[in-house]
């Protein structure tokens, strides 16, 4: 996939790692407001710091001077960090007001960003939201008493399906149940998926699978097609006379009385790696174990001790 | 700005050879190979040749084991859907945790058709876990699909003791391996190490032939069904006008690769080598994936921790340097590569791995050229990363804590 980035994305990227004068790189020290979104595990991560000229009457008339950014992640996370600094300086902005600075204003100002990294955008955002809420701890403002909602939405770890709105599987699966919803409309409705790009809605895992994972398979018209005879059914191998655990205990004692020490012998040893049925996989190890003549060794010696002693259907596998 | 092309495990440039040799059956040898006329003899016998080439080149010598296809990916699904859909008996598939999509995204369609797939892990280093192998083989086996190299990577998977094992264990088991970044690279010999193998793809554009054909090995007497139906081609194995120019593309681009094996590889190797010599001694908190396994001479993935790889990749690009990332936001998915994951590689270094793979044509200028300016790009985005002290030039303490967790933190 290659770059669709606008000219604005690519100058304001490549001025920030050349770290030209005017960009807004770093953290501020005893930051008024601070705030991160995402982690490295994901791949992205934004810490953002701003700081305030503070009302001395009315903390709500703070305004924000200076913002910063520290971010990981691809050119396009480092654009709209840039962004969303720049919107904050040159708005002169509340805090309060600054909240209503949204992922489309920095996608904007970025003149546009390519579908896929519509999330970069999502994260300055959040960044900004935790940030401001930091704010307002801080000066005690009750932001909830000026009808903000500071609960985020919360959503289960796993295998994203929606890109765009950045919702797992999981999660999705979880409303598709609790909802009660059943077709791909239902989805984008409800919880966004499915609403923009929308690749996810018939990819393997994509929302049809979901929904029909979750509500059963719809009811089709087709038949299933004819089995033809020349599928063979697996052999069924007649398990020996002993226990499983009687037969590897023997297959042991075996090894250590005529096997291992005539191994010993050049340094070497055997492990036993796995039983299934008469099939015994074994490994060798130490010296043996580069020696171009293992194979034989083993096949010679391993399995005539073990057909001799345990059982004449015996098979060594080299591991 | 010259193109410093070093992403050879994506695509490879086509080979004057190769060129040469397409030309005729793109102009005047234009005829479809099944028409009864005299003209169309010409396209007929070449396609006859082509698979006489790559049937000796595999080491088999049967052309009636080698099916053309559209690519590699093609003849990954054929194989596997044709083998679920012959064998209707066997419900239970073994491959592993780094194969190539056209593999893994396969073996988890199967999972929702509702066959059982045990998928091997690797260890830190990508090598396979063969007690596991081992223990994941059952009654009920049907496929087992083991690359021969990974993509990514390049670490190398011993596909000829992979097979013996499955056919000691079982005969009736098909084996299936993609030998799409070896072939050419690697010895195959399907009728000596490779002779437990029942299915082998390969893809031409690897090798410096033409995007858009490849190829499926079938040993005799291997149920599978065909995949792409509709017509008598390859006998009914795989429908469709054959690709001629493109096929006699991949015999030639095949020979060519065994011709000079032993002159390019030396010297690929060598540049690679002195690649991640050079780049491990300049930067630090850098990691060669893979370093410990047996890997391919001319594929160097490199974990730089606390920096993401699609930046990387963009200031590589304004040097007119080619590379890939295994990054969530160059995979389209917005998911870090699966194959680097299922290594374990630390979190703080996932989304940082770039990948180089050389070819014949690379030149040590072009390599010189990496070395000068990736410390440069590297450090550009440390100075910006949360995780990275710009003053001290050193990661920041909690970074570093992460440095050994590859457990996602909550």
């Amino acid at each position: 996939m290659t770059w669709n980035y606008s000219k604005k994305t690519t100058d304001l990227f490549m001025a920030a790692v050349s770290g030209q004068p005017g960009t807004h790189l770093g953290e501020i020290e005893d930051p008024d407001g601070f705030g991160e979104h995402g982690s490295i595990a994901c791949g992205d991560a934004l810490r953002f710091t701003f700081r305030v000229d503070r009302d001395p009457d009315d903390p709500k008339q703070d305004r924000i001077t200076e913002a910063r950014y520290l971010t990981f992640g691809c050119t396009s996370a480092i654009a709209a960090s840039e962004a969303l600094c720049a919107i904050i300086e040159e708005g002169d902005y509340t805090p309060i007001e600054a909240l209503d600075i949204t992922n489309q204003d920095i996608v904007k100002y970025l003149d546009g960003l390519p579908q896929a990294k519509i999330h970069c955008s999502v994260m300055g955002a959040e960044a900004l939201e935790a940030a401001v809420f930091n704010w307002a701890q801080k000066r005690g403002v009750d932001l909830a008493e000026l009808g903000i909602d500071i609960s985020s939405a919360e959503q289960e770890e796993g295998r994203l399906v929606c890109t765009c709105f950045g919702l797992t599987e999981p999660y999705i699966k979880r409303k598709i149940e609790e909802l009660g919803l059943t077709s791909i409309a239902d989805i984008t409705g409800a919880i966004k998926a499915g609403g923009a790009c929308m690749s996810c809605h018939h990819t393997p895992g994509g929302l049809q699978d979901l929904l029909d994972e979750v509500n059963g398979p719809r009811p089709t018209t087709m038949k299933e097609l004819p089995v033809l005879p020349m599928a063979r059914a697996p052999k069924a191998q007649p398990p020996t006379e002993m226990s499983p655990f009687k037969f590897a205990k023997k297959v042991e004692e075996v090894l250590d009385t005529f096997v291992r020490p005539q191994l010993a012998k050049d340094a070497g040893d055997i492990e036993i790696v796995d039983i299934k049925d008469t099939k015994v996989y074994c490994s060798l190890r130490g010296a043996c174990s580069n020696c171009v003549g293992s194979q034989s060794t083993l096949k010679m010696l391993v399995e005539q001790a073990l057909k001799d002693r345990v059982d004449q259907r015996i098979q060594v596998i080299e591991v | 700005m010259d193109v410093i092309y070093l992403d050879n495990n994506a695509t490879t440039r086509v080979a004057p050879e190769v060129l040469e040799a397409i030309r005729p059956y793109l102009e005047e040898e234009y005829f479809n190979p099944s028409s009864m006329y005299d003209a169309a003899r010409g396209p007929a016998q070449a396609v006859a040749d082509a698979r006489q080439t790559i049937a000796k080149l595999l080491g088999n010598g049967r052309p009636d084991e080698i099916l053309f296809t559209s690519c590699a990916t093609e003849s990954n699904n054929t194989a596997v859907y044709g083998t679920i859909a012959a064998n209707k008996e066997r419900r239970h598939v073994v491959t592993t945790g780094v194969e190539h999509p056209a593999i893994y995204e396969v073996a988890e369609d199967l999972v929702r058709r509702g066959l059982e797939v045990d998928f091997i892990p690797v260890d830190s280093d990508g090598r396979l876990d063969k007690a596991e192998f081992v223990r994941a083989l059952r009654p009920d086996t049907l496929l087992v699909s083991v690359m021969h190299a990974n993509n990514e990577t390049g670490v190398i998977y011993p596909v000829e003791e992979l097979s013996r094992i499955t056919k000691e264990t079982d005969p009736e088991i098909v084996f299936h391996t993609d030998a799409t970044q070896t072939a050419g690279k690697l010895p195959i010999d399907l009728k000596g190490d490779f002779r437990y193998v029942d299915l082998l793809s390969l893809s031409g554009h690897k090798l410096h032939a033409p995007k858009g054909v490849g190829a499926l090995f079938v040993r005799r007497g291997t149920r599978c069904r065909p995949f792409l139906l509709g017509g008598h081609q390859e006998d009914g194995r795989r429908a469709g006008t054959e690709n001629v120019a493109f096929i006699v593309g991949l015999a030639r681009a095949l020979e060519l690769a065994m011709e000079r094996h032993d002159e390019d590889e030396p010297r690929i190797q060598g540049m690679r080598d002195r690649l991640e010599r050079e780049l491990e001694a300049r930067i630090p908190y850098l990691e060669v994936n893979g370093k410990n396994a047996p890997r391919l001479s001319n594929t160097l993935n490199l974990a730089v921790h606390f920096i993401e790889g699609e930046g990387i990749l963009y200031q590589l690009s304004a040097h007119g340097i080619c590379a890939s990332s295994g990054s969530a936001c160059t995979s389209g998915s917005l998911e870090p590569s699966h194959v680097l994951r299922a290594m374990k590689i630390p979190f703080t270094a996932i989304h940082g791995s770039v990948r180089f793979s050389l070819s014949r044509y690379t030149t040590d200028a072009e390599i010189d050229r990496v070395i000068e300016v990736f410390p440069g790009i590297v450090d550009n985005l440390r100075r910006l990363s949360p995780y990275w002290d710009a003053a001290k030039n050193e990661p920041r303490p909690e970074a570093l804590e992460m440095l050994t967790r590859t457990e996602m933190p909550v």
